[in-house]
């Protein structure tokens, strides 16, 4: 935290605060969207092992919403 | 936000009975299974998913037995993998339906012990689907009497049978008023189960009313067959139904004859979705076989709408009596030599 005339500068902390949500709310989204997938990808393994690999694409899938944080968050960081 | 432990696990179930759904045999299986002998038709379950059943029982039974014992330990295996992997409300309700075969089971065995057929005959017809196990069904039938049937019964679900049931049976041998306080008392638990008011649970609900009111539509054309009054069709009306209430059974109840009924039947909604199956010299095993279709019908319409209930749970196991019921259908048919029409009339899928 930078401090000129006696002002703090919070820019930065705010920059990482804000980073850290990015990142972090895009984990809970792609934990709960990830839990019923997950659920329901191994009830279907249970019954036909063979539906291992689709049921791996389909529990993944909402993986890419941390993608979409992650790249904030680095946006965030480095270019503003 | 994530407290959702007394819910169920409807992704986990749903997806396993989706799973199992898509294996089970379709109308073509059918058509193939009806130009076979018995032998051929048990070789044939064998490849579809009996098979465990099959090699399991095939040193104690061959032929039509081993079919009929294979298909229902198949099914009673089946149902109990699903209570078994449902937890919170789903596996309440799931529990809640599956005691209709705790029912079927006493009614089978009062029946058998009624008419005094040999334990092995009443074993056969027997499905360790609900409750009470097939240990215990042993120990039901090794029971002399049906009152002490009724005893244990009560004894290992909770569910007693009223003494003026009982009474009735004692003085008149007829077991119609216990089988009758039966079917009321498992309606009325199912009902009691499907306590979410989420709109699928409703959906649910709403199918066992409307299986409740095609109950007494049953009842009353059975009861008109053999000619019956109207009171004593009344005694055995099952309450909870959607359309079928006290007063419009009564006014079924009243009619003369089964045409009479029927014409009663037309104020009913459900009357339009079944009248082009129905023609002028319809029995009433035909009506019953048009209204079980019927049952199946109301089940698909909503089978697929909601993935993520107990919907597609219950749409399951309506498919697997199906799919098991056919199978000893066609058996049971070809053995005794029924034409292939006939048998095909029969097949509800």
């Amino acid at each position: 935290m930078v401090v000129e005339s006696g002002v703090a500068d919070i820019t930065s902390g705010l920059i990482a605060i804000g980073a850290g949500f990015a990142v972090g709310l895009a984990g809970i989204g792609a934990g709960m969207a990830e839990k019923d997938i997950g659920a329901a990808a191994v009830g279907a393994i249970t019954e036909d092992s063979s539906l291992f690999g689709k049921a791996m694409i389909f529990t993944v899938l909402p993986e890419t919403i941390v993608i979409f944080g992650l790249v904030v968050a680095v946006m965030a960081m480095f270019v503003l | 936000m994530f407290n959702r432990s007394g819910a169920g696990n409807y992704a986990y179930t749903s997806a396993r009975v989706k799973a199992k759904k898509a294996k089970l045999l379709k109308e073509e299986d059918y058509s193939k299974m009806l130009m076979m002998s018995v032998p051929e038709i048990s070789h044939y379950i064998s490849d579809a998913g009996y098979s465990k059943e099959m090699a399991d029982l095939g040193n104690r039974y061959e032929g039509l037995s081993l079919l009929e014992y294979a298909t229902y330990a198949n099914m009673a295996e089946t149902f109990r993998s699903i209570l078994n992997s449902s937890t919170g409300a789903l596996s309440r309700m799931v529990n809640a339906y599956l005691t209709k075969w705790d029912f079927e089971n006493l009614k089978t065995v009062m029946r058998g012990k009624r008419y005094g057929l040999p334990t092995e005959e009443i074993r056969e017809d027997l499905v360790p689907a609900g409750i009470l196990s097939m240990a215990d069904l042993d120990k039901m039938l090794a029971l002399g009497s049906i009152e002490e049937v009724l005893a244990f019964f009560s004894k290992k679900t909770h569910i007693a049978v009223s003494d003026d049931a009982v009474s009735f049976y004692k003085t008149t041998g007829i077991l119609g008023k216990i089988e009758d306080v039966l079917m009321k008392e498992y309606y009325k638990n199912l009902l009691a189960s499907i306590d979410s008011g989420d709109r699928p649970t409703q959906i649910f609900r709403t199918y066992v009313k409307a299986c409740i009111d095609l109950k007494n539509i049953e009842t009353v054309l059975k009861f008109k067959a053999d000619g019956l009054s109207g009171d004593v069709v009344m005694e055995y009306w099952i309450p909870g139904g959607t359309e079928v209430d006290e007063k419009v059974m009564s006014q079924l109840a009243a009619a003369q004859d089964i045409p009479a009924a029927i014409n009663e039947m037309q104020q009913l909604r459900m009357y339009s979705e079944i009248k082009d199956s129905l023609s002028q010299d319809s029995t009433v095993l035909d009506i019953v076989g048009v209204i079980d279709k019927y049952t199946v019908e109301l089940a698909n319409k909503v089978g697929h709408m909601y993935p993520l209930s107990v919907i597609p749970v219950v749409d399951y196991m309506i498919h697997k009596e199906n799919e098991v019921r056919n199978i000893r259908m066609i058996a049971h048919g070809t053995d005794s030599g029924l034409d292939r029409e006939t048998m095909k009339k029969l097949l509800v899928i």
